[in-house]
């Protein structure tokens, strides 16, 4: 173990990372429980919303029904529009101190709810894509065989949307690893917040955050890298629609590589 | 007895009139092959009758009931119509087995053992049994057309549509599909067929509608109205299909 801060990048970077693990380790943890978390939540919500997003319009339905039905997409519409259309660290402060007196809550709760909303908002355009990229005949085979509108969504084209979109959901949680650094702003003590209590220590900013890049891209990396297996293992040949990355990301091509 | 009686069905996409005041009766266990150019309406007129498409005008009447008159009804009456589709439209995420079992078991609620035992009957019906566990992705287009068939057929219709199930195929794979449909047709099965392969309609129809522009210009036993069609919109019709 050194007992002296060195002055090359690299060797102080390793000093750092020695005498100051457990913060590196402390913030790790908490990105990788806001990530992990926040996709997940985000990818019930987008399937809600997505779903409700791609409800038929049938003529022979009632003026009421019809009626509702364009209320739900109307606010599923704003929703997500809202939150694909703000920054996330806009989101991050706005919610936190506007629905802190309703909530009560800790800043780790406030981080994992604007990660769900804001990744649901996401998500909600994958599984609408998903759903579109099957053809249509999928819905018209289901109904024939007298299947509802329930039935056909459960069994039929869920299942399929879902696999295609796959390789977008993944990218999701691969995005949230690296934008759950914004959440610093409403103090979250997650890994970028650590390095920069770190920097403030050492006053060796370009050293400290060498460690932290390192971090992040062994977290993006590796589960690039798992995600990539459990793709494989599920990508049985589908007919129709997009089955593997590469078309994928093409028909969701609104992705947010970057942000 | 009449299983399926349409009348004054009129439907238009928007100014285009698809369908201009059709009537047709159907008896029950009679195959009725629809014929006629591609946009003649045919294909649309099929898909009414298992309400896929909205029609603007007129009725349907299934056993003597109007089929839109309870909405609630229509995904049990889609059960006694089963569908073939040009494009087989298989689903895709599962078995051949499962495509026979799913409309069983979740929208006639058959125990799962019944529903796999039925269904097994039905494949062995179109020489399918043996590629039961396969993923449908597998097949070739008449291996597809088949299990399709014995889909429709697990929901023990009361009616078969055929929407130009062989136009979808390599040639070399039309007639193992029109076997299988041949030998439904020699069940007693009400049938409709719309196609473009003639002389198969000739051969397995008890009556062809020959449709044009959204109208049924002529229908007729087969015998007649091939050899020798009354109008002239038939004749230049035939004319350019059977020589």
């Amino acid at each position: 173990m050194l007992t002296k801060l060195p002055s090359d990048l690299f060797g102080g970077a390793l000093y750092i990372l020695q005498k100051y693990g457990p913060l590196f380790w402390a913030g790790t943890k908490t990105t990788l429980l806001i990530a992990l978390s926040g996709t997940i939540i985000g990818l019930f919500i987008g399937l809600g919303v997505g779903i409700l997003r791609s409800l038929p319009e049938s003529t022979m339905d009632n003026k009421f029904k019809t009626f509702l039905i364009r209320l739900v997409k109307l606010v599923s519409g704003i929703y997500v529009e809202v939150f694909r259309g703000t920054p996330m660290i806009v989101q991050a402060m706005f919610l936190f101190y506007a629905l802190r007196p309703v909530f009560h809550w800790t800043k780790l709760v406030a981080g994992i709810f604007v990660v769900s909303v804001n990744t649901g908002a996401y998500m909600a355009e994958i599984v609408r894509a998903g759903i579109q990229s099957l053809d249509k005949g999928q819905n018209e085979a289901a109904r024939s065989i007298g299947m509802n509108n329930f039935q056909t969504m459960r069994h039929v084209v869920l299942p399929q949307a879902i696999r295609n979109a796959f390789p977008a959901i993944g990218n999701e949680f691969v995005v949230n690893i690296k934008d759950t650094s914004v959440l610093n702003v409403i103090g979250v003590t997650e890994l970028y917040f650590q390095t920069t209590s770190v920097a403030g220590i050492t006053y060796r900013v370009q050293d400290t955050f060498l460690v932290s890049a390192i971090i992040y891209l062994i977290l993006t990396y590796s589960t690039t890298m798992i995600l990539k297996i459990i793709e494989r293992k599920m990508n049985m040949p589908v007919q129709n629609g997009p089955s593997s990355t590469s078309t994928a990301f093409l028909v969701f091509g609104n992705k947010r590589e970057e942000r | 007895m009449n299983i399926i009686e349409i009348e004054h069905l009129s439907k238009r996409f928007d100014k285009l009139e698809v369908l201009k005041d059709i009537s047709l009766t159907i008896q029950e266990g009679e195959v009725v092959s629809l014929i006629g150019a591609s946009g003649s309406g045919k294909s649309t007129l099929l898909r009414c009758v298992n309400l896929l498409e909205v029609y603007d005008q007129g009725t349907i009447r299934f056993e003597g009931q109007d089929i839109r008159e309870n909405i609630k009804g229509i995904n049990a009456y889609r059960t006694h119509v089963g569908m073939i589709f040009q494009s087989f439209n298989l689903f895709n995420h599962m078995s051949v087995l499962e495509n026979c079992t799913i409309g069983q078991t979740q929208v006639l609620k058959r125990p799962k053992d019944e529903a796999v035992k039925l269904a097994l009957s039905f494949l062995t019906k179109v020489g399918m049994e043996s590629f039961a566990d396969a993923p449908v992705t597998k097949l070739s287009g008449g291996q597809k057309q088949r299990v399709a068939i014995a889909r429709a057929l697990c929901m023990e219709p009361r009616v078969l549509l055929f929407d130009e199930p062989t136009s979808a195929l390599d040639p070399e794979m039309v007639g193992e599909v029109l076997q299988v449909i041949r030998s439904l047709a020699d069940e007693g099965r009400t049938m409709i067929i719309v196609t473009h392969e003639m002389d198969f309609a000739k051969e397995v129809s008890d009556r062809v509608v020959f449709m044009d522009q959204g109208v049924i210009v002529e229908e007729g036993d087969p015998a007649l109205l091939f050899t020798s069609p009354t109008v002239q919109r038939t004749k230049d019709f035939l004319s350019r299909y059977l020589r």
